[in-house]
């Protein structure tokens, strides 16, 4: 065990105040015994340096994917008070909404006659990778538009239906979205990149149904045993980058000026209603939305192909959920007894609103919010729902998916990217990607296994499982 | 080269190392480049950068941040770059091509430059740079 953490329950840890000077509050993260023995030193001390902040409410919170990141760790959830806290562009990471997609299809596995075929129309219509430009003319206009509107612009414009926005965290839009606060390089970025998928762990696969563990819930997802399904994992590309970093500086700046103190530079922040803080807010909710415009322009292309490859209706393939997890957000949570809107930071962590919570479709408020949670390219993803324990312990946050064990370089040095393709090939799994090492510093064996991570948060109620996909194929940056 | 890279698992953790902070910078920036844009680079298109910041680390973030515009939004690939910093100014010419989609497909794109875990050090035989880029 870690020196200094201390066991809080089973699943549980407590890195108590004074691990590192200046915290507020403990630290709190939730492991398995087998995952806690793989933890990084550095994410604790991460996790740690979290707890320093202003503002901070309760505990500085690991998911049991965390590993270390740079500001908050991978897998970290803090909310602060909006009277007192502070928000921190480290808090959300670069990819501003970072998120996952999953539309379901009428389809079964004996419907994919020709998947080579089909993965190569896939990787054909959706950009991928270093370089990769839209095949979208957006407008200056338009990409007002998409970061005023994120969902409800694509739909507006042809790229979904009306159904999917309902299906979407928040509508796929976040009203206090502040165009004014995106420079000009920040919109120069996004012109170019609307519907591309980017690169390292961003991808689109094909995916099937293999086991339904909660029946209610699956059915009103929508979800069958069998059935075919994608899902797309990308962000807010290089508008939400660019974004991040000018926020960066600026926050720098504010962190002198009002006197606050941090372990670590990439932990820059403001108070919330400061005018730093709230011009930041502004433009990583426009981010996130150009986040949710992109995927739904992604989903649109995937669902052409189906059409055209199967002959199915775009109607018959429902968006199951889209969830962010990078992101801050203003929510309602009970604190000390007491409804308080509190900002919620989610660095690499999904929420997992219970039943009964605002921002819930009405056929799924008596379930839970769909949680959707990518395994890596070998392994299974699945979907969660949203518990009333997430909204008790953790502000209605569960973990976002595997969660690293193996660097980049030590990837590649272990495996081609032909031997992981050719491996994955023999499990019956496609993989198209621009390159090799795009492959290789992916493979299966430099994640978790998403099986323990979710496990984990099922056992700890922090969501509950509803169904497992596996993996078909996929296309990747 | 002068540059390798270190283990970390989620991001690119860079380490340079060169005689004098100017050649420290422009490791990085070719650290940068070969992360994005595998080893497969040449010359022929300059673009030049001008910027100051309020200290050495800020002024190595803010360079190779508007190196990550730069070579985004202007399409250019950067084999080689010259730099000149005086106090807490940098005046760059980086050299380079058109991105060509079939030969600068081998890398990852980088998100963004970390302060997390960044250090410039000197030692006898120079200076050692540490950093880390989110991909």
């Amino acid at each position: 065990m870690l020196d200094g953490v201390m066991r809080a329950g089973t699943d549980e840890w407590e890195i108590p105040i004074g691990f590192v000077p200046g915290m507020r509050v403990p630290g709190r993260f939730f492991l398995s015994d087998a995952l806690m023995a793989i933890l990084e030193p550095g994410a604790v001390q991460q996790l740690a340096n979290v707890a320093t902040l202003p503002g901070i409410i309760r505990s500085s919170l690991g998911m049991p994917d965390i590993h270390w990141g740079y500001g908050f760790p991978i897998g970290g959830v803090a909310a602060f008070s909006l009277d007192e806290g502070v928000i921190s562009p480290g808090g959300v990471g670069f990819d501003i909404n970072c998120g996952v997609r999953l539309f379901t299809t009428p389809l079964t596995q004996g419907d994919i006659k020709k998947p080579r075929e089909f993965i190569e129309s896939l990787y054909q219509a959706v950009p991928t990778g270093v370089g990769a430009k839209s095949s979208v003319k957006v407008s200056p206009a338009a990409l007002t538009a998409m970061m005023e509107k994120g969902a409800r612009w694509a739909v507006d414009s042809g790229y979904g239906v009306e159904r999917d926005l309902a299906r979407c965290e928040d509508g796929g839009c976040m009203k206090q979205a502040d165009i004014r606060a995106v420079s000009a390089k920040a919109r120069a970025r996004g012109i170019p990149q609307g519907g591309t998928l980017g690169s390292g762990n961003h991808f689109l696969e094909i995916q099937v149904v293999s086991e339904i563990y909660d029946e209610t819930a699956a059915t009103a997802f929508g979800l069958q045993k069998g059935q075919i399904c994608c899902m797309i994992h990308c962000g807010s590309r290089g508008l939400g980058h660019q974004v991040c970093t000018d926020h960066l500086k600026t926050l720098e700046e504010a962190t002198k000026k009002y006197h606050i103190t941090l372990p670590d530079r990439q932990l820059a922040c403001a108070p919330i209603q400061s005018p730093e803080g709230i011009a930041y807010f502004g433009a990583m909710a426009a981010s996130a939305n150009y986040a949710w415009a992109n995927r739904q322009l992604i989903m649109h292309a995937a669902r052409l192909q189906f059409e055209r490859m199967f002959g199915i209706g775009y109607e018959s393939m429902p968006l199951v959920y889209d969830v962010t997890h990078n992101v801050a957000k203003i929510e309602e949570h009970t604190v000390d007894g007491h409804t308080r809107k509190v900002c919620v930071h989610r660095k690499g962590a999904t929420r997992s609103f219970g039943p009964g919570c605002a921002d819930l479709p009405g056929d799924l408020a008596q379930i839970g919010q769909p949680v959707i949670i990518p395994g890596s390219m070998g392994t299974s993803s699945f979907v969660l729902k949203g518990t009333a324990t997430a909204m008790e312990r953790t502000f209605g946050s569960t973990c976002h998916g595997s969660g690293r064990v193996m660097s980049r370089s030590q990837a590649k040095k272990r495996m081609t990217g032909k031997e992981v393709a050719d491996h994955l090939l023999a499990l019956g799994i496609i993989v198209r990607a621009p390159n090799e090492a795009a492959i290789a510093d992916e493979a299966p064996e430099v994640y978790k296994p998403s099986s323990e991570v979710v496990q984990v948060v099922h056992d700890v109620g922090l969501s509950a499982l509803v169904a497992r996909l596996s993996p078909l194929g996929v296309i990747k940056g | 080269m002068s540059y390798e890279e270190l283990s970390h698992t989620a991001d690119v953790k860079i380490r340079a190392c060169a005689p004098t902070p100017d050649a420290l910078f422009g490791e990085a920036c070719m650290a940068l480049m070969q992360v994005i844009y595998g080893g497969d680079r040449r010359g022929g298109t300059k673009s030049v950068i001008d910027l100051s910041a309020p200290d050495q680390e800020s002024l190595l973030c803010d360079f190779l941040s508007e190196v990550l515009y730069v070579t985004e939004v202007e399409g250019l690939v950067f084999w080689h770059a010259e730099i000149h910093t005086e106090g807490l100014h940098l005046h760059a010419v980086l050299d380079g091509e058109p991105f060509d989609p079939v030969r600068h497909n081998k890398g990852t794109e980088v998100k963004g430059i970390s302060y997390s875990g960044m250090s410039i050090k000197k030692d006898a035989k120079g200076y050692m740079l540490d950093i880390l880029f989110d991909v």
